[in-house]
């Protein structure tokens, strides 16, 4: 077989790989599963793709993200594998079953977990020949696994099935805790390759406010100052929404907000305008992000405070692709860890509920989620005793990572030691350059982060819509 | 929809419920959403908003409400233009007033709009000779009809001929519907704008922003019924009957002659539903097209011309007289209604 930069070379026009790609694809052509845990941005899907051009047989990707899964095959088609499908909940019955017809075909086929769980898909996948299983977004098992996906768990007994196929695992962060998880729940030992989660170009902040009010005055001021674009995150698709018309029409900033809840034209073109640099800010949820190429945003702003530090990486790490000074900001006001809090619990039935649903499951209307949930498990034979047990320690983990997400945010002496801790990293020594902790004020201009302001120029006249529509053609 | 355009589709004299307008706009074709749709002359907002959530239109009630431009009957859900309400319904003059929704029950609009912004950005990005390009996510049976289009005319010819289409389309609309279409367009270097974006830049709701896209999606259907056009064969498909194929099998077998038990025996569903197919077929068709003669016999007509005014929204089947509820059931009562709705006196002239 040719040597892994000769198929680089042939695909991809590329002579070198970025760190961790080479380890990865070694460790899978030696036949290990494999685990990799590399920043947003180091070319992860590169890994599976040249591993599928190398290998006979069909490549199953599992991505926790419905509204990304046509991105990705978009993604795929532009980089010549045109022979990708993707098969999830929102896809039409016709298109599963022109897909399902053909899926023998595919090279590359991606499918949520949710599908995959399905007796008839799995039977269907279980004919394929597959050359490699992907675990997208691996983190998702912990992180949103006994919650809102309980798919996810399956995933362990459905590799059982597909008689444990070689499998790549893949995640931007993951914590020794996560990884420990995320072998046990796939039943694996995986090898491991990880590069480390730490960003030196992105200046960590943390900013104390006194409340609602004062967040939203230091907001304006920031967006104002900083160089753009930048991207804000939410916790409600409500406030994203309001705030980037508030922003709008208070400085006249170019802003859009981005959440799961837009109609899949909208979400293109925002994130085709962003792309293009035609939009200053976006006010996001976290569905914003993952499988956005976007190299040079100078800022990510968390308005609230996100449940744990793996989804915060995540999310910081859209800032400084290009290795350029950036800098992640959390606006932290006094009890802001309560909206997380209340996340959590509106997630999770107490003991006195899942006994009695155990006792009558009839009695209950599956439109409640956290009855859809209770559902799911009883099931797949998981026991009442188990249940319970599995969400109370969930909650306990839960309230650990909120924990370590609040020392963050009350950090007095180091925030990028404090954050790579939680990866069980070393931090280099701190310096000016690192951080500003909540105690100490942050200074964009000797960060060189201050934008420059520009002449003011008179909106140009709008040309007329048919030289407009001209244009396009 | 925002309070301003739920205040545009209300009345000051037909009081009109609130839940027929939502299950219209989300395309719950029930005869009782159909037949009060039509009282109400809202019927081309059938399925204007597949996606509104049920409910969603609770919330700009109460702002009329609040702003005493709307009263509510007790129940919540007759809504009924105050004189204040009256006032500023016609005082917002620039309201946008669609040009072509006689067409929209019969067109497809959902299919001619994603067909037609996909061929427009596949046309855009094969003008600047790019082919690496995030297509805009459509099904699966739009990508493979447009790239059998595309396949078909692609050539130094296909830009400049769509282009000069869509302009001669457009300029048959106002400058600000043009506009709106314009900007809602992807291609090349071109992202195109949201519908909230076009409205905030328009200064108009994001409702008649669609509106606005309705009628030109429409327009560029209508004049691609011209064999010459080159959306010709992308958008001829799309006109249809606003009656559902099974109404208008019905319908069919109906003509033919036999009872309505006959029907129903020989294509297998109930009575009721027949009854169901009937009126649905009898309020979306033209009137001269409906067997009214053969339904609704002259006899008939005249037994409920005894009986009922002028003012048809007060007719309630209840309140017939006994006599008359054991000879008709409710289809007839229905069915009378929506001929004299439909402006046939009971001598079968029309009155208006």
């Amino acid at each position: 077989m040719e040597p892994l930069t000769t198929s680089l070379q042939h695909v991809f026009g590329f002579n070198t790989f970025r760190t961790g790609q080479a380890a990865a694809l070694t460790a899978l052509e030696q036949g290990k599963d494999t685990l990799a845990i590399l920043p947003t941005g180091a070319g992860k899907t590169l890994i599976y793709q040249l591993y599928g051009y190398r290998h006979p047989g069909c490549v199953l990707v599992i991505s926790p993200l419905l509204s990304l899964m046509n991105d990705q095959v978009d993604r795929m088609r532009i980089n010549g594998f045109r022979r990708s499908a993707a098969i999830t909940s929102l896809t039409s019955y016709a298109e599963r079953q022109e897909i399902l017809r053909h899926l023998g075909d595919y090279q590359f086929l991606f499918l949520s977990p949710e599908m995959l769980a399905q007796p008839q898909m799995l039977a269907q996948i279980q004919r394929l020949q597959l050359s490699l299983l992907v675990i997208d977004e691996a983190h998702c098992i912990v992180q949103w696994g006994p919650d809102f996906r309980p798919e996810y768990l399956l995933l362990g007994a459905i590799r059982t099935k597909l008689q444990q196929p070689l499998t790549l695992m893949l995640t931007a962060t993951a914590g020794e805790t996560t990884r420990q998880e995320i072998a046990k729940q796939l039943r694996t030992r995986p090898e491991i390759v990880s590069e480390s989660v730490n960003r030196p170009n992105i200046f960590l902040d943390v900013e104390n406010v006194a409340d609602e009010l004062e967040k939203q005055a230091r907001l304006k001021r920031l967006i104002n100052q900083l160089q753009r674009p930048g991207v804000v995150y939410f916790s409600s698709k409500q406030q994203a929404t309001d705030t980037a018309l508030w922003l709008h029409q208070e400085t006249g900033i170019r802003a859009a907000a981005y959440h799961a809840g837009l109609a899949s034209e909208d979400r293109f073109k925002i994130q085709q305008q962003f792309m293009m640099g035609q939009l200053d800010v976006i006010c996001a949820t976290s569905a914003f992000g993952m499988g956005i190429d976007k190299n040079n945003v100078r800022y990510v702003i968390h308005y609230h405070l996100p449940a744990d530090l793996e989804s915060y990486a995540q999310e910081i790490g859209r800032a400084g692709r290009d290795g350029k000074p950036s800098v992640a900001i959390l606006l932290y006001a006094p009890g802001d860890e309560q909206l997380p809090l209340a996340l959590g619990q509106s997630n999770r039935p107490d003991d006195e509920t899942i006994q009695r649903y155990y006792a009558r499951p009839q009695q209950f209307s599956e439109d409640d989620p956290v009855i859809q949930l209770l559902a799911f498990y009883r099931q797949h034979g998981i026991s009442q005793v188990a249940v319970t047990q599995m969400f109370t320690g969930r909650e306990r983990e839960r309230n650990r990572a909120l924990a370590q997400m609040m020392a963050y945010a009350r950090e007095n002496h180091c925030l990028r030691e404090r954050w790579l801790a939680a990866f069980d990293e070393q931090s280099p020594e701190h310096v000016a350059t690192c951080c500003s902790p909540g105690n100490t004020p942050l200074d964009l201009s000797a960060l060189g982060l201050i934008r420059q302001q520009s002449a003011v120029t008179v909106a140009p006249e709008r040309e007329d819509w048919v030289v407009r529509l001209r244009r396009l053609f | 929809m925002e309070a301003m355009d739920l205040l545009q589709v209300l009345d000051h004299q037909q009081p009109r419920r609130l839940r027929v307008i939502e299950n219209l706009l989300r395309g719950r074709r029930t005869v009782s959403t159909l037949y009060w749709g039509q009282r109400y002359h809202l019927l081309p907002l059938l399925d204007a908003d597949k996606h509104l959530d049920r409910g969603a239109l609770t919330v700009p009630a109460q702002q009329l409400v609040a702003a005493n431009l709307v009263t509510l009957d007790s129940e919540e859900d007759q809504l009924l233009l105050t004189p204040a309400g009256q006032q500023r319904q016609s005082q917002v003059a620039t309201y946008y007033r669609p040009q072509t929704s006689g067409d929209w029950l019969s067109l497809d609009l959902g299919a001619v709009r994603q067909r037609t912004l996909l061929a427009v950005q596949v046309t855009s990005q094969y003008a600047h000779s790019t082919s690496r390009y995030y297509p805009l996510t459509t099904d699966l049976a739009t990508r493979r009809i447009i790239r059998q289009w595309f396949h078909r005319l692609k050539g130094p010819q296909l830009a400049e001929t769509l282009s000069v289409a869509l302009i001669q389309s457009l300029q048959q609309l106002p400058v600000q519907t043009a506009e709106a279409m314009t900007d809602l367009l992807t291609g090349y270097q071109h992202p195109g704008l949201t519908v909230d974006q076009v409205a905030s830049k328009q200064q108009q709701t994001a409702w008649e922003i669609r509106l606005r896209q309705r009628d030109g999606l429409t327009q560029i259907a209508r004049d691609a019924r011209r064999a010459d056009h080159p959306f010709h064969s992308l958008l001829q498909s799309l006109w249809r009957s606003p009656v559902t194929r099974s109404a208008q099998a019905t319908l069919y077998a109906v003509e033919q002659g036999g009872s309505l038990e006959q029907v129903a025996a020989q294509r297998h569903v109930k009575t009721n539903t027949v009854k169901e197919h009937l009126l649905e077929a009898a309020i979306l068709s033209p009137v001269a097209v409906f067997p009214y003669d053969q339904l609704l016999p002259e006899s008939v007509r005249a037994d409920f011309a005894t009986v009922l005014n002028a003012d048809i929204d007060s007719w309630q089947f209840a309140q017939l007289p006994e006599a008359l509820r054991a000879r008709y059931d409710f289809f007839y009562f229905r069915l009378y209604a929506i001929w004299r709705g439909r402006g046939m006196m009971a001598d079968g002239t029309t009155h208006n």
